[in-house]
C-alpha cells in the first residue's frame, strides 16, 4: 500500500491519516466543500473536493469516491465509519477497479449486512439467538413455549412492530391474560392477531467483541465493550472491558464472536454486538458491524495496539502478526462522545464557530478529535466533536479521572453535552456499574432535567 | 517575543473593520501582517497570499487548504467581469464528446446559457456542463482529460 484515500471526516479522517502517515503510507483526503479547511485537510498530503456540502453529492456518492481514488493514483481506500463504509457497492466498485478496500470484503459485507442473514448465520455457527417461538395458534401453546425457556417473556404481532401486540408477561397467569389483550391490538393495528413468544430480557446491557480478521479464517478479538449508555439508540458513553462480566460468560462471548465471523474467513475489523440479559446472565447475538466503530479506542487502550494501523496493513495483505495470547487486556478505559447538541433544549443540533476550546490534558487521558479554537462545526453531518478516552488501572480509578477530565473540558461558542457527561460520570449508578440499556433515557435523563 | 493574534482576535477585529466606516486597515506586527479593504479592486504587492488565520501553536488553527486550487490561482489573470463556469463535483474534464471529435467550444465562440461547454465524466458516467451565461469563451482553464475538483473553475466566459 503506497497511498491511501480517506473518504471521511471529522476526528476518523484525521486518525486515520495519522495512521497512514505512521506506516509510511501516502494520504488524499477526499472531502466536501465544507470541510476543505479541515484539520485532516491540513495533515494530509493532498486534499480533493468532491463535492457540495450536502452528503449525498460527496461523501455517499460511491463512484464520485472511487474516481477520485483513481485520478490521484490511490491503491487503497478506507472508508472511515458511518458514510459508504457498509455499502457493498463502493467494495465492489474498489474489487473492480483494483483498489484496496480497507474492510471486509462485498461477499461477506453481503453475508453480515442484512439482519436477517446475519442470524442465519450466528445460528449456523451456534451464537445464541434470543430464544423466540414459531406463530401462536393459542394461549396453551404459549404457555407450553414460555415454559421451556422461563419467565419473564414477551408476545410479538407476527405481522408488524411499534410496541403493537407487545406484552411482557412474568408468570403463567399474567400471559394468558395478555396473550388474548396482545392478540385482540395485533388484530385492530395489523389485521392479523397472529403472535408469536421471545424471552423478555429484563435488564439488557449492550456488549460488542471487537475483531480483526485476516481474511484467511484467522481472527483475533480485543476483548468486549460495554455500550449500555443510549439514547434512541445513540451510544453515548462505550467502556472496555465490560465489568459486569462473569469471567466465564466473558470467555464464552469472545469464543462466539470468533467463531462467528471465522465461519466466513472474515476480513478486517469488525464488531459482534449482543444483548447482555443481566438476571439471565446469558447473551444474545444481535447484528454485525463489518466497520471500524466511532468506539474502537477504548478497546486500543487496554489492549495496547493501534487497531487503525492493523487495518491497514491487513488491507495491504499482511497476515497478523499477533496471536491471540498475544493480546493481554490490562486496566480499564471509558470513552464519552462529545457532540454539539443541547441537551437542555432536546439535544438540538448546534453547529457554529468555536470560540473557546481547551482539552483536557493528564495521565490517561486521550482526546480523538478534529476540533479546536475557531473551528466551525458544520450543519450538514454528525454532530459529534470529540471523543474523550480516559484510562486506568481499574473502573474506580477511571471514573474518576473522567470526571476530573470532563470538569477541564471547556467549549464555548456551541453548545454540547459536555454537563449532561458530567452528570452521567458523576451519577452513583454510573458509579457503581448498575446501568442498563434503558437507563440513559429513563433514569438519567429526568434526573439531568430537574437540575 | 510577540504574541501573535489567535484566530478569535482576527474574527473581532474583522468583524470590527465591517462594522467601521474605514476603507482600508493595515496591520503589521513582528512575524505578522494583515491588510483588510473594502475596496474589490484594491490589492496589496499582487503575489500576497490571501490573510491566513493561524493559532499560537503548531497544531492549532485554521487551516488553508492544501491541494492548490485554480479558483483562487487564476482569479487575479482574468478581468473582473467574465464569469467563471465550474465544476459541479470532482471529475474528469473533457472539452469534447469523445476522443478525436471537435471540442464542445472553442476560445472566441459566442454561446447561450444552453450551450453545453464540456463533460465532466465519474466512473464511466459523463455529465454535461453548460455554459448558464449568454456571451463569448474568453479562456479554457483546465487541460483535457485533467481531474478537477468540485468548484474548480473549468472555464471563463465573457457575458454579452
Amino acid at each position: 500500500m503506497k497511498r491511501l484515500l480517506i473518504a471521511n471526516r471529522g476526528e476518523i479522517a484525521l486518525r486515520i491519516v495519522r495512521a497512514a502517515h505512521a506506516l509510511g503510507i501516502e494520504s488524499v483526503l477526499a472531502a466536501s466543500a465544507a470541510d476543505k479547511d479541515s484539520l485532516a485537510a491540513r495533515e494530509a498530503d493532498r486534499t480533493v473536493v468532491l463535492g457540495p456540502a450536502k452528503a449525498s453529492l460527496s461523501y455517499l456518492d460511491p463512484k464520485l469516491v472511487v474516481h477520485a481514488a483513481k485520478a490521484t493514483g490511490c491503491d487503497a481506500l478506507h472508508p472511515g465509519y458511518g458514510f459508504l463504509s457498509e455499502r457493498t457497492a463502493l467494495v465492489t466498485l474498489c474489487e473492480d477497479n483494483g483498489i484496496a478496500f480497507v474492510g471486509p470484503t462485498a461477499t461477506s459485507m453481503d453475508q453480515v449486512g442484512g439482519k436477517i442473514a446475519a442470524r442465519e448465520l450466528a445460528a449456523g455457527a451456534g451464537v445464541p439467538l434470543v430464544p423466540g417461538s414459531g406463530a401462536l395458534a393459542s394461549a396453551d401453546e404459549a404457555l407450553a413455549f414460555a415454559e421451556t425457556v422461563g419467565f419473564p417473556v414477551v408476545t410479538k404481532a407476527s405481522a408488524g412492530g411499534g410496541g403493537r401486540g407487545m406484552v411482557v408477561a412474568h408468570s403463567a397467569a399474567e400471559l394468558r391474560e395478555g396473550f388474548e389483550r396482545a392478540s385482540h391490538e395485533a388484530k385492530e393495528a395489523f389485521g392479523d392477531g397472529t403472535l408469536f413468544l421471545e424471552r423478555f430480557v429484563q435488564t439488557a446491557r449492550h456488549i460488542e467483541v471487537q475483531v480483526m480478521g485476516d481474511g484467511n479464517g484467522k481472527v483475533l478479538h480485543f476483548g468486549e465493550r460495554d455500550c449500555s449508555a443510549q439514547r434512541r439508540y445513540q451510544k453515548m458513553v462505550e467502556e472496555a472491558p465490560g465489568a459486569i462480566l462473569p469471567d466465564a460468560v466473558r470467555a464464552r462471548l469472545h469464543e462466539s464472536a470468533v467463531r462467528l465471523l471465522s465461519s466466513i474467513k472474515y476480513r478486517n475489523a469488525g464488531t459482534v454486538e449482543f444483548l447482555y440479559d443481566v438476571e439471565r446472565q446469558a447473551f444474545y447475538f444481535i447484528e454485525v458491524n463489518a466497520r471500524i466503530q466511532v468506539e474502537h479506542p477504548v478497546s486500543e487502550q487496554i489492549c495496547g495496539v493501534d487497531l487503525i494501523q492493523m487495518q491497514l496493513r491487513v488491507a495491504g495483505g499482511e497476515p497478523l502478526a499477533l496471536e491471540q495470547q498475544d493480546i493481554q487486556r490490562r486496566g480499564h478505559a471509558i470513552e464519552v462522545r462529545v457532540i454539539a447538541e443541547d441537551p437542555e433544549r432536546n439535544f438540538a443540533p448546534s453547529p457554529g464557530r468555536i470560540t473557546r476550546w481547551v482539552p483536557p490534558v493528564g495521565d490517561g487521558v486521550r482526546l480523538d478529535s478534529a476540533m479546536f479554537e475557531g473551528a466551525m462545526v458544520p450543519p450538514f453531518y454528525d454532530s459529534m466533536i470529540a471523543k474523550l478516552i480516559v484510562s486506568g488501572s481499574d473502573r474506580a480509578t477511571t471514573v474518576t479521572r473522567l470526571q476530573r477530565a470532563l470538569d477541564a473540558f471547556v467549549i464555548d461558542g456551541i453548545a454540547t453535552n459536555l454537563r449532561l457527561l458530567r452528570h452521567i460520570a458523576a451519577h452513583p449508578d454510573f458509579i457503581e456499574n448498575r446501568i442498563s440499556t434503558r437507563w440513559l433515557e429513563q433514569t438519567l435523563l429526568p434526573s439531568f432535567a430537574r437540575g | 517575543m510577540n504574541k501573535k493574534p489567535t484566530a478569535q482576535d482576527l474574527e473581532s477585529l474583522m468583524d470590527m473593520f465591517e462594522k467601521s466606516d474605514w476603507k482600508e486597515l493595515d496591520l503589521r506586527m513582528e512575524g505578522f501582517e494583515l491588510y483588510l479593504s473594502k475596496d474589490p479592486s484594491r490589492r496589496r504587492g499582487g503575489s500576497t497570499p490571501p490573510p491566513r488565520l493561524r493559532g499560537e501553536g503548531a497544531g492549532e488553527g485554521p487551516a488553508p487548504i492544501s491541494a492548490p486550487s485554480a479558483t483562487s490561482a487564476s482569479a487575479s489573470a482574468v478581468p473582473a467581469h467574465w464569469i467563471a463556469v465550474k465544476a459541479p463535483n470532482l471529475g474528469t474534464f473533457y472539452r469534447a464528446p469523445k476522443p478525436g471529435a471537435a471540442p464542445y467550444v472553442q476560445i472566441g465562440q459566442v454561446v447561450t446559457p444552453e450551450t453545453e461547454v464540456c463533460l465532466i465524466e465519474v466512473m464511466k458516467l459523463f455529465t454535461s456542463v453548460r455554459a448558464g451565461v449568454a456571451g463569448t469563451v474568453r479562456q479554457i482553464a483546465v487541460q483535457d482529460a485533467e481531474m478537477v475538483e468540485h468548484d474548480q473553475v473549468l472555464m471563463y466566459i465573457e457575458p454579452a
